[in-house]
């Protein structure tokens, strides 16, 4: 097998991984599932295609779509989410998922109905460069040099920063949490806001090795649940984990086998992690 | 210090605890005692904001808390250990004292105090708390209450699922606390513990208080000697 396929695999795996993470941190928050996740990312990802187009730069373009995508993860947790967190365990999973559905259907629509033909592409460097005698294009570098960069940061703020540790602290357990005094609320808006962040970001970087397209926010959704449920709900780094895995699996059977039969293998993937260890690669085990 | 009120509290349709009053003064040590169901936890949980009360008034330092949340509750100085204790499971020992202390404010000499009183915890400092025995996880919430410097600790039965020799060393440390100033209100239906703490003693029955007093007068009670103490 030729080595560029498992070295594609990551890059796209860093992908997913990027994509994963605020949607696992926000379900760890008592068990919210933001299914309008990848129809967050797309609108950071298409209002940076519409500034370009404006005669933007790349940068600010690109910096725009993290802030867009940041306040619509901040819009819906100071609206539509606050019934949802009224309910506790099962029912507010339930409700997030109808209300985010919802929502995802919302944003999709209406940027297909506006901007169907509308995507972002950002050209980064050009051509390719060789590393380790492998040849790979200079957006691909870039891209997973930013990804890298940014869940490195959300791991080190998790793990090193009392913040992190109070975002940690309401992931093991709520009412323990609000018994030593961190307000459960606002932790759930600042991961709100990160996970449109970290979705933003993910539209940035992924238009750099292909593009963003108006009508993508559905598949980028079902991917992150696919890649946050072998990852473990909750887990940051099971999310990075899960999307390696997942990237490489998807690289190598594409490769093997024919692009037609990957969603089905990555489908078979997260069915087999669920039956092995329903908690997932990382997840907590109760 | 803490002033209860006509406390009414329920589930839904159904009041589970009626028009309960209770003071707490500063230094004081005080029991709830009553047999499972009684109302204990719920108006427990009421004043410490995690449950919405139907009435009454709930005053703590001078300040009216009921209808705050809990962690507002808890910043001013109100800790409160409930029986299943709520620790962070998948967090080494420190961090669960750590956060404690409130994540915004390290405290260095409170922990030193906290080991001092628990030198098992010291011990087991890196360990997961979800792998402890329940006697170190009692240990665990007790000790991570502690970390806020509390004005106020309250505990909800610190002896469930403790065999009698925790138990014992749980309200030893308890008492070790109270010598240092504490004021202490804890239910516990593991009376005779409960009673040789505490200064004063509230005995609920169906979510209302049916009798109050001192401990010796309540161990001297012959309804609390057949309903409690085991005492024929």
């Amino acid at each position: 097998m030729n080595p560029a396929v498992i070295f594609d695999g990551v890059v796209d795996g860093l992908q997913l991984g990027l994509l994963a993470v605020g949607l696992t941190l926000l379900y760890g928050l008592g068990g919210i599932l933001n299914l309008a996740h990848g129809q967050i990312a797309v609108l950071g990802g298409i209002t940076a295609a519409l500034l370009l187009d404006a005669g933007w730069g790349a940068l600010p373009a690109a910096a725009m779509a993290v802030v867009a995508a940041t306040a619509a993860g901040l819009v819906l947790d100071q609206t539509i989410m606050r019934p949802v967190y009224r309910e506790r365990g099962e029912d507010r999973i339930l409700l997030s998922l109808l209300v985010t559905l919802g929502v995802g259907f919302v944003i999709d629509g209406l940027l297909v109905w506006r901007y169907p033909s509308e995507a972002l592409t950002l050209r980064v460097g050009s051509g390719s460069v060789e590393v380790l005698g492998i040849t790979m294009r200079v957006g691909s570098l870039y891209a997973s040099a930013i990804t890298i960069v940014a869940i490195g940061l959300v791991i080190g703020f998790l793990r090193a920063t009392r913040a992190g540790r109070a975002v940690r602290s309401v992931i093991e357990d709520e009412v323990g949490a609000e018994l030593v005094g961190v307000n459960p609320s606002a932790v759930r808006t600042l991961i709100f806001g990160l996970s449109g962040a970290l979705a933003g970001l993910f539209a940035v970087t992924q238009s750099m090795t292909s593009p963003v397209t108006s009508s993508s926010g559905v598949s980028y959704t079902i991917l992150a649940l696919i890649v946050t449920v072998v990852g473990g709900l909750g887990s940051a780094t099971g999310a990075l984990l899960a999307g390696l895995i997942l990237g490489i699996v998807n690289a190598i059977s594409a490769a093997e086998i024919g692009s037609y039969i990957t969603s089905i293998i990555l489908l078979a993937a997260a069915a087999l992690t669920i039956l092995v260890r329903p908690s997932g690669l990382l997840g907590r085990t109760e | 210090m803490l002033e209860v009120e006509g406390l009414d509290v329920g589930y839904g349709p159904s009041t589970v605890v009626h028009g309960v009053s209770f003071t707490v003064a500063e230094g004081e040590a005080v029991a709830i005692i009553g047999s499972n169901g009684a109302g204990k936890t719920t108006t427990l949980r009421a004043i410490a904001g995690l449950l919405q009360a139907g009435a009454g008034r709930v005053n703590f330092d001078g300040h009216d808390i009921l209808g705050e949340a809990a962690h507002v509750v808890s910043r001013r100085g109100l800790a409160y250990v409930p029986a299943e204790r709520h620790l962070f499971g998948g967090m080494p020992v420190h961090e669960n004292l750590a956060l404690g202390a409130h994540p915004d404010k390290p405290d260095p000499d409170r922990l030193r105090q906290v080991y001092d009183l628990f030198p098992r915890l010291e011990e087991r400092r890196n360990q997961t708390a979800r792998t402890m025995s329940g006697g170190e996880q009692q240990m665990l919430a007790v000790g991570r209450a502690l970390m806020s410097r509390p004005r106020l600790l309250i505990l909800d039965e610190p002896t469930t699922g403790l065999a009698p020799k925790l138990a014992s060393e749980a309200y030893a440390a308890l008492s070790t606390l109270r010598g240092e100033g504490l004021t202490v209100l804890v239910a516990e239906q593991q009376v005779p513990l409960a009673l040789d703490l505490a200064d004063r003693g509230y005995v609920i029955e169906d979510g209302r208080v049916e009798l109050d007093g001192t401990s010796e007068q309540l161990r001297g009670n012959p309804d609390v000697q057949r309903a409690y103490l085991g005492i024929a």
